[in-house]
């Protein structure tokens, strides 16, 4: 055992020494290496992260809530949109009404249309909005503690605005930062596309989720949205958020509503729902299969890249065959058996890529990492991924630096001595 | 006196042909020698006449086209790589006509690599090593790269290799080729030391003083043996 360890260690000496001889071939192999781990750990990390980060989004809104919509919002967001969802009719005025009425499982109710982002002009005498507003919303219910926003000055939409149809609005911190820098904005008017509104109320600053400013955002009663800015009554795309009165309801509550709602539109049995109803779980599930698809996509694309480098690092390694295949004869001339031989070079093949790999991991984790920093989520090592990498650089290397050995081990010493 | 000793290499109608496209090259042309333990052989001949072949072959580091080669009544052909690794690295020192050192490596650690494939602690390897370049006279040139070195200390470092594993068959093709007359006759003395302590000794050379040291001269023309005296 001791002369084994000994032996392993002279060999790992020699390859160390070899190292530190040829320099230039030994930075551009680890180079070749270190690029392709660097990129798949930094990818890998900023996907980890951004997977966490959207997690949290949606764990902060409340879990006994639904949706109905007219279609999956995360397909059509990440540009999925079949034709069929296109087609699918838009949820109206008089149907959320209808619903409402019918529906017993469900304690709250509220229709919602959201512009994400507006494209409308915010302004306060003469001073404009400057950005595109993030989140222009409209509601019949109690949204501010639906999404978690707490009033820091005045009073939240109430029932008589949206009998009313008063022109009343709510200001995210962005808002008030920006035209009203130094005042109090409430009891104050802002023109919304020039049709003045009193702002009622200023909400908490919350800062930024997954690069979207939380605070860039105006809400209105949603009777007043449809009165202004509506055009014909059926013309908006209402989005429904529904809440049961316990998490252990939600399944039945939604139950109730896909039958209420196919009754409503009456949908004939066997057809499909011409909408989209989803829990917070099953927004979760798509994303994930949104996520999973990339992480695959991306896996492949790094997969090329790693490619490239081991082809790169192939070349670095031929380019020296010959010199080494003299060396190899002149080792097997002086006593060297084959398995030395095999030895010598794959602890040196395997050394150099895992030392090529470590770099890019650390380069990779630092880089991800920074990236995580500035979404303000906490640092994240994606394990599996480092793991992969340490494997495909080993055997990137042991592919690439025992070719040169097999070559030279079927030769006799002498012709290898000669080889050029 | 040769019946008494032990026949250590043993050659029967050996040939080495080199098949190149449409010439044929006999390299070596039906060969038979028998080397016996403690022979202080000399080579010579023209250039090309088959000399460097015949060294290749007997030490372990050619294979022959044709004919049987046994080294120490064992069949070179019919043992496996590990045992001629080990011939090469225990009994045989080979001191080449081109040196064939790594030039990665400085002087010492050139001499050092046969005793890196005997198991020899580290410390044991460096004294050896240091050691044997003393005998060539090259202790002040033990860090130096072969490219940092002239030709004739080039070929003491190719020695010096070749004696540090204390092989009892040296062959050295052309040992005193880049030498100068007085360094050249310290290493033959050396060879001539070597002899008396019973070591087996084949010495290729161009020069008829070289020659005359050994006891026995063997001449080569065309890939034939011509002489053996
Ligand atoms: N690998 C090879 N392929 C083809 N021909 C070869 C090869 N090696 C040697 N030869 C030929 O075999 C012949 C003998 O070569 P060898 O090296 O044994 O000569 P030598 O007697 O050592 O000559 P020198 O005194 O110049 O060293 C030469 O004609 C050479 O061209
Ligand atoms: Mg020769």
């Amino acid at each position: 055992m001791n002369r084994v360890i000994n032996y392993l260690l002279d060999v790992v000496r020699g390859v160390l020494f070899y190292f530190s001889q040829t320099k230039l071939r030994t930075a551009l192999t680890l180079l070749g290496i270190t690029v392709g781990v660097s990129s798949i750990i930094a990818i890998m990390t900023v996907l980890a992260t951004f997977e966490k980060s959207t997690e949290q989004v949606v764990a902060d809104v409340r879990t006994n809530v639904f949706y109905i919509t007219r279609e999956n919002p995360i397909e059509v967001s990440f540009g999925n949109n079949n034709k069929w969802a296109r087609n699918k009719p838009k949820i109206t005025w008089s149907e959320y009404e209808q619903l409402k009425r019918s529906l017993k499982l469900t304690k709250n109710m509220s229709a919602v249309v959201a512009e994400e982002p507006s494209d409308r002009t915010f302004s306060v005498g003469k001073k404009e909005f400057k950005s595109r507003l993030q989140s222009f919303w409209a509601a019949d219910g109690d949204m501010l503690s639906l999404y978690k926003y707490d009033i820091v000055d005045g009073r939240n939409i109430q029932n008589v605005d949206i009998q009313n149809r008063s022109r009343v609005a709510i200001i995210g911190s962005a808002i008030k930062d920006e035209l009203f820098p130094y005042a109090n904005p409430v009891g104050k008017e802002i023109k919304i596309d020039n049709i003045p509104f009193e702002i009622i109320a200023l909400t908490d600053e919350k800062g930024e989720i997954a690069g979207q400013s939380m605070d860039s955002m105006v809400g209105i009663p949603i009777s007043t949205y449809l009165k202004y800015f509506g055009g014909r009554w059926n013309r908006t795309d209402l989005q429904l958020v529904l809440e049961s009165d316990s998490i252990e309801n939600i399944e039945n509550a939604t139950d109730e509503a896909i039958g209420v709602f196919r009754a409503i539109r009456k949908i004939p049995p066997g057809q499909p729902n011409n909408f989209y109803i989803a829990t917070n779980d099953q927004l979760m599930d798509t994303f994930g299969e949104f996520t999973s698809y990339l992480t695959t996509f991306i896996g492949l694309i790094t997969g090329i890249s790693l490619l490239v480098a081991g082809i790169g690092i192939a070349n670095i390694m031929l380019v020296s065959l010959n010199e080494r295949i003299k060396e190899i004869g002149i080792r097997k001339a002086l006593g060297a058996r084959r398995s030395d031989i095999f030895m010598q070079f794959l602890i040196e093949a395997i050394l150099i890529s895992v030392l090529g790999g470590l770099v890019g991991i650390v380069l990779g984790l630092s880089f991800g990492n920074i990236v995580a920093l500035f979404l303000e989520q906490e640092p994240v090592i994606p394990y599996e991924w480092v793991l992969y990498s340490l494997q495909i650089c080993a055997s990137m290397g042991i592919i690439f630096g025992l070719y040169p050995a097999i070559k030279a081990s079927k030769l006799n010493p002498i012709d290898s001595m000669r080889f050029d | 006196m040769t019946k008494s000793r032990k026949e250590i290499i043993g050659i029967k109608s050996v040939s080495k042909i080199y098949n190149l496209g449409n010439t044929v090259v006999k390299a070596l042309d039906n060969v038979s020698l028998s080397i016996f333990e403690n022979d202080f052989i000399s080579i010579m001949g023209p250039s090309g006449s088959g000399k460097s072949t015949l060294m290749n072959i007997i030490g372990c580091l050619d294979v022959p086209t044709k004919g049987s080669y046994k080294f120490n009544d064992e069949k070179i052909s019919q043992m496996k790589d590990s045992q001629l690794a080990d011939i090469r690295n225990q009994k045989i020192g080979f001191v080449f006509q081109t040196f064939n050192l790594l030039p990665k490596l400085n002087a010492l650690q050139n001499v050092e690599v046969p005793l890196v494939y005997s198991n020899l602690n580290r410390y044991k390897r460096t004294e050896k090593a240091k050691e044997a370049l003393k005998i060539v006279g090259l202790s002040n040139r033990i860090n130096h790269k072969p490219n940092e070195l002239s030709g004739g200390q080039r070929q003491r470092v190719a020695i010096a290799r070749a004696l540090v594993n204390n092989p009892s068959i040296i062959l050295a093709d052309e040992p005193t080729g880049n030498l100068d007359s007085k360094s050249g006759s310290e290493i033959l003395n050396f060879f001539d030391d070597l002899h008396k302590a019973g070591n087996t000794l084949i010495i290729v050379t161009h020069e008829k003083t070289v020659a005359k040291r050994a006891k026995r001269r063997i001449e080569i023309f065309d890939g034939k043996i011509t002489l053996d005296e």
